[in-house]
């Protein structure tokens, strides 16, 4: 998706509080005017940054995973050498306010070991074997260099740590792409062409077996993975910017993309929970467990096809499950593939095999937020004006909505009229000879309400984020007083400054969830 | 011999005028309950656009044409054969008593239904059953009832489902329409409150104004000052 204004604004103010205005600047300047050289940067930024300095930021946004290195191979009998871009990525520069949920997630999962190295890898952006060793024998509580590697070979096994991707990969000239004859069926499932900064993830990732090696090397042969021969395009290239240590060893970093993976998963057992019962969400756990390992990409609509018996001996795993019959497993499935004009199947059913349909869950969470929106803010026949329209799918005319809807005809172009300038609905005008006036249609139109939301929930991100820094900007002075001795009012001061930090902190961490609802899952 | 009386031209009714008088009667029943309006019967090219508003008085007088208010513009007059009654486009529906919507009558069929549903919390309620209510002792039609489901389904309160046969669905046939409550009330999930529209941000009317060092900004903001004065 397209970054939007408040999405840019947003980004910007995470790299300024972790960073400086400096290095902000520079990922402003990508962010606003996409890919650019660090010449360009330099003088297209809107400070005074001279070359170096850009060199030398890039490094730091390199090293942090929020840039990454490119460029395209010059056409056929070119002459001109490939000129070094950078393209910012927006995702990674959201997931640095979410380090807590991944960190949870491994301290859950493998242990408080692993979750201690992980967090060296999310504060350091990226770090060698060597180095993570060294970072703990620095650290108050050391664990020592045999459980640094254990707990690191743990990470990478479970996907949630990954090598670094290629430095600088290269990219093939698009327009010097044969044309490509296309059947009618390969027309039909045409993928959606891909941006820019997909190509050039998708060029500078591994493969798999170098990008989770089973087998650690300390030293040598692997970290040859690290310069530029693992690039898929591949040419090795000299490097603008040197990103790497010059010691030897593989360069690891946190793998976000298996981060999302994982809370996608909880988001959907959650919504479950909440819309059906406790039961069906341990057996929707149990199917996301069988069926991880198939799940090529984050977003996938669907799981692959699982028995009944399969998803029964994953129920009977876990202790919530230990006591459910197969019984009540069929009846929840049963509930899970059940459809109402409340709510769609969360499963389908096909020749004996059941699919989790992730598309529909996730839906259904959108939906609620969307139309929460509406009714708190436009009230409630707008709300049924709103759901009417979604219902629908299409053009409909002011008095059919007010028909629908049961609201007065005259009063229903103003209410429709406000969620249109907000940007929730899409309205087109259409003339009829003989009419007096033209009449009006209006759309629900999803795509263009998503992004509205999202932006506005960027928005909203930043205000909570500046709201808080300014509640304690302006207790700064109390708050570094020592709690123990302060008594009466000022006390009680502290206290409420403590309440609106935590409620603030608490609020941007749910709106953190949504955000990832509409954006990532 | 006695002088015969020459007719008067300029009487209606006159000979002169009926071709011409009965073509805009046919144009007018053409439309049944829609009729037509002046403006467009004025721009009718087989009638001279001059003597429109003397047929219609005329036809008005013979009681063979009647003139209706359309409700959304009270300015704009329709001219309809008095055989038929006014579609729902000018009078506003069966809900609408003199132009205005009935929204008392409304809530209290509304709520007449959930009281319905919720004596039904643990089964459903099939849909000829609520029709057969509604229609013997709220005087409504069979469409109307429908509307006020539909309506309560778009408010969200309750749910449309299809027999299976089996369950709470064990008295009806298979693949019935039937009704039940939505939320917990009868053991369904309730939807989300919404994260964002917890917070002042999610509901607020000047959002699109608001900016870090605007008139409006997060730091001077009196919806934040509120919802954080716990």
């Amino acid at each position: 998706m397209a970054m939007s204004e408040f999405g840019i604004v947003y980004a910007v103010h995470i790299i300024t509080v972790q960073f400086g205005s400096v290095v902000s600047k520079v990922c402003e300047c990508l962010l606003r005017k996409g890919p650019l050289s660090s010449r360009d940067i330099s003088r297209l930024a809107e400070s005074d940054i001279n070359h170096n300095q850009v060199k030398h930021i890039l490094y730091l946004l390199i090293q942090h995973n929020c840039v990454q290195a490119f460029s395209i191979e010059p056409p056929d009998g070119s002459e001109s050498k490939a000129i070094v871009q950078y393209i910012v990525l927006f995702n990674n520069i959201l997931h640095r306010v979410r380090y807590n949920k991944f960190s949870r997630i491994v301290n859950e999962e493998l242990g408080s070991e692993c979750g201690a190295v992980l967090d060296g890898l999310l504060s350091n952006g990226r770090l060698r074997l060597g180095q993570l060793i060294e970072r703990d024998r620095d650290s108050g509580k050391t664990i020592g260099s045999e459980a640094i590697r254990d707990s690191l070979q743990k990470l990478v096994a479970a996907r949630f740590v990954e090598r670094i991707p290629s430095p600088e990969p290269v990219l093939g000239n698009k327009d010097q792409e044969p044309a490509k004859k296309r059947g009618a069926k390969a027309a039909k499932i045409l993928k959606e062409p891909e941006t820019l900064e997909e190509r050039v993830v998708e060029a500078a990732t591994p493969v798999d077996a170098i990008r989770f090696p089973l087998i650690f090397e300390e030293h040598s042969n692997s970290s040859l993975a690290d310069d530029d021969s693992n690039i898929t395009e591949g040419k090795r290239k000299q490097r603008d910017v040197d990103s790497s240590d010059p010691s030897s060893g593989v360069i690891w970093r946190p793998n976000f993309e298996e981060f999302i993976h994982r809370l996608r998963h909880k988001a959907c057992v959650e919504i479950v929970k909440e819309r059906r019962d406790e039961g069906c969400a341990i057996v929707l756990r149990a199917m996301l467990e069988v069926g991880r390992s198939q799940e090529k990409k984050v977003k996938t609509d669907n799981s692959a096809p699982m028995s009944v018996g399969s998803i029964y001996e994953e129920v009977i795993k876990t202790e919530a499950g230990r006591t459910m019959l197969q019984e009540r497993v069929e009846a929840c499935l049963d509930q899970l593939s059940a459809t109402s004009s409340y709510l769609p199947a969360f499963v389908t059913e096909m020749n004996d095999s059941y699919i989790v349909d992730f598309k529909s869950i996730i839906s259904v969470a959108q939906k609620d937020e969307i139309e929460a929106v509406v009714m708190r803010r436009y009230g409630k026949e707008a709300f049924r004006m709103f759901r009417y329209l979604s219902q629908e799918g299409r053009f409909v005319e002011t008095d059919k909505i007010a028909d629908a809807a049961l609201t007065e005809k005259k009063d229903t172009p103003q209410i429709l009229l406000k969620m249109w300038k907000d940007g929730y609905l899409h309205m087109q005008k259409l003339a009829i000879t003989g009419t007096y006036v033209p009449f009006l249609l209006w759309k629900v139109n999803k795509l263009i309400v998503t992004r509205q939301m999202l932006d506005e929930m960027y928005h909203a991100s930043l205000n909570l984020n500046l709201r808080l820094a300014h509640e304690l900007e302006s207790e700064k002075e109390l708050l570094m007083l020592p709690s123990d001795k302060l008594e009466g009012p000022l006390k009680e001061r502290v206290k409420k400054v403590r309440a609106k930090r935590l409620l603030l902190s608490s609020t941007m961490f749910k709106l953190d969830d949504a955000i990832m609802l509409f954006h990532d899952f | 011999m006695s002088k015969r009386k020459r007719p008067d031209p300029k009487s209606p009714g006159g000979d002169l005028n009926e071709p011409h008088e009965k073509k805009l009667l046919d144009l007018i029943r053409i439309n049944q309950g829609r009729g037509a309006t002046m403006f467009e019967l004025k721009r009718e090219k087989t009638i001279p656009a001059t003597i429109v508003t003397r047929l219609i008085a005329s036809l008005r007088k013979k009681n063979l044409i009647k003139e209706v208010a359309n409700m959304n513009n009270k300015g704009v007059k329709h001219y309809l054969a008095m055989e038929f009654e006014p579609c729902s486009e000018l009078t506003g529906g069966e809900w609408y008593t003199d132009g205005a919507l009935d929204l008392s009558k409304i809530e209290d069929l509304k709520a007449k239904c959930v009281m319905i549903l919720e004596r039904h919390r643990q089964r459903v309620v099939t849909l000829e059953v609520l029709c057969g209510y509604f229609v013997k002792e709220e005087k409504l039609s069979v469409d109307q009832t429908k509307e006020i489901l539909k309506n309560l389904i778009l408010d969200n309160l309750i749910m449309e489902v299809k027999s299976n046969g089996m369950n709470e669905f064990a008295s009806t046939r298979i693949g019935e329409v039937c009704y039940r409550l939505t939320g917990k009330k009868s053991g369904n999930g309730e939807p989300r409150a919404g994260a964002f529209a917890s917070i002042p941000c999610g509901v607020c009317p000047h959002i699109a104004i608001c900016s870090p060092d605007g008139v409006i900004s997060p730091t001077t903001c009196v919806y934040f000052q509120k919802w954080l004065d716990f």
